[in-house]
């Protein structure tokens, strides 16, 4: 229900109102997932939420997806209650999760099949996608003959082929080499300033938060909350090696410790 | 690939030869190990004169195609759609599950009696019996292909809108193809396992009933030219199969190789 004393205001995209989570699985008696996490995103704002494996950042994000019901509190997009996967939320994975069947021009027009795009228009969104993120030439390969970079660069294809609002990643290059994941991180800050998302981007690297991020928000585990937040105020492309991004880096670290 | 090629068909090729040696020196008996050359022999009787009664060998080898294509066919038409079935609906999988695991675990030949009781003694029972042995190894591996799906394909589509009919259509069973085909493999196997059995009742055609006849002749040469044609027939149609699944699904050709 929106408030008319505050219909002025620009409202958040997305809004994580007092959000906790158990999974039924677990022990009664051990601290919970997540622990009353309250959270506002703006619209196109690139947030990334940092911390130690078990902080629940990766089950947070999948309750913005939509893939996993908070026990406790909800979330809202666009003001709406979100109620399930899919609607204008686009999800990548730490597993690339193509589907190795489909080649990388199918995989990238599956969401736009399940909308009844036809399939002419379908392959052109394909096809200039596959172009966006730099796979010309691939696109009648199947995933496994693709490499990591190159199938991650494909799952991304795909996420933004209905073009979603929002864009949800769960560490998409953590599975991928250094020189490719640094590679990576510059490819989707070029694909996101051509499509303006709000994207929500879980990583455990410091330094990936930072060159991509306008807010690092860093949580802590046991029970799983929100710790500190850090805006980055520095203008893109960023430099890995600028000193004000390495004093960021240690005071982000000394908060972690 | 070439050389070692080379050097197994040496290894085959001196194997025969000291099996041959070993007959001739009178170390084994011929009656218990026919020489290879009483064999070549056997094949040259099978292909001219036939056995028994004037059968000659692509007799008994058409016969026995036919009837496992015919049970084989059954056995997959009836699997896939059951296996499906089972497969994506929890309560039916519990359900069947002890069912399954004792029917498939019943020795296809035991129950050759019963058949005979019920079915006589005719074509039908054969292509029946082929049809049971087959049906559990493909139904158990349709089921599994259906159930094991990659849980981050599913929600992978899910973030993509993907409806329930299209969910099954065009993830399930796409996903579990590659099992549905070693499923299909291990029938054939299971078919091939069966056909002897099955052939030894009402009939003096087929390899399994050349087998059968060629043993009350006490003629061992003759038996094993059977089971070489049946390994033959097997090998073949084996490899048809794993042929169409890289035609079918190009994109599994890895899995398939690592998984073999």
């Amino acid at each position: 229900m929106a408030d008319p004393a505050r219909s002025d205001v620009a409202p958040s995209k997305i809004e994580i109102c007092g959000v906790s989570k158990r999974y039924a699985t677990d022990d009664p008696d051990t601290p919970l997932v997540l622990d009353n996490i309250n959270l506002a995103i703006g619209d196109n704002e690139f947030v990334t939420l940092v911390g130690r494996s078990g902080c629940g950042k990766t089950t947070l994000l999948n309750i913005i997806g939509g893939l996993v019901e908070s026990t406790h509190g909800d979330v809202k997009v666009n003001g709406r209650t979100v109620s399930g996967p899919g609607q204008g939320k686009g999800m990548v994975f730490q597993q690339h999760a193509l589907f190795p069947w489909l080649t990388a021009l199918q995989n990238v027009g599956f969401g736009c099949r399940n909308k009844g795009v036809h399939k002419a228009e379908r392959d052109q969104i394909a096809h200039q996608l596959i172009e966006l993120v730099g796979l010309h030439g691939f696109e009648d390969k199947y995933p496994a003959e693709l490499s990591g970079g190159m199938q991650q660069r494909v799952a991304i294809a795909r996420a933004l082929a209905t073009d979603p609002e929002i864009l949800l990643m769960d560490e998409p290059f953590g599975a991928l080499d250094e020189l490719t994941r640094l590679e990576m991180q510059d490819e989707l800050l070029r694909v996101w300033s051509a499509h303006k998302k709000t994207v929500v981007f879980v990583t455990h690297s410091i330094s990936e938060a930072l060159v991509l991020s306008d807010r690092v928000i860093l949580l802590a585990a046991r029970p799983g909350r929100i710790r500190r937040e850090f805006p980055i105020p520095f203008p893109r492309p960023r430099k890995r090696t600028d000193p004000q991004m390495i004093a960021l880096y240690d005071d982000i670290w000394k908060s972690l410790a | 690939m070439v050389t070692s090629r080379i050097i197994s068909g040496l290894c085959l090729i001196i194997l025969l030869l000291l099996w041959q040696f070993a007959v001739m020196s009178g170390f084994l008996k011929p009656f218990q190990f026919p020489p290879p050359s009483r064999i070549g022999e056997a094949i040259v009787e099978l292909a001219v004169s036939g056995f028994p009664n004037g059968e000659r060998i692509w007799t008994h080898v058409g016969i026995t195609l036919w009837r496992i294509i015919q049970g084989y066919v059954l056995a997959i038409g009836l699997a896939v759609p059951i296996g499906l079935l089972i497969g994506t609906i929890a309560v039916l999988d519990k359900l069947t599950l002890p069912i399954i695991t004792f029917l498939r675990s019943v020795a296809t030949l035991s129950l050759l009696p019963l058949v005979i009781i019920w079915f006589g003694t005719g074509e039908l029972t054969k292509v029946l019996l082929i049809a049971y042995g087959c049906f559990w190894a493909m139904l158990s591996n349709v089921i599994a292909g259906v159930k094991y799906v990659d849980p981050v394909m599913i929600r992978a589509a899910r973030t993509l809108d993907t409806r329930p009919l299209a969910m099954f259509v065009r993830v399930v069973i796409p996903a579990a193809l590659p099992r549905m085909f070693a499923g299909a493999r291990m029938a054939l196997g299971v078919g091939f396992m069966v056909i002897v059995g099955a052939e030894m009742i009402g009939t003096i055609q087929g390899l399994g009933a050349l087998i059968m006849e060629a043993r009350t002749f006490y003629r061992s040469d003759i038996t094993i030219v059977g089971m070489l044609f049946i390994g033959l027939l097997g090998f073949t149609i084996t490899s048809g199969l794993s042929w169409l699944e890289t035609i079918l699904l190009p994109w599994s050709k890895g899995l398939s190789e690592v998984r073999r």
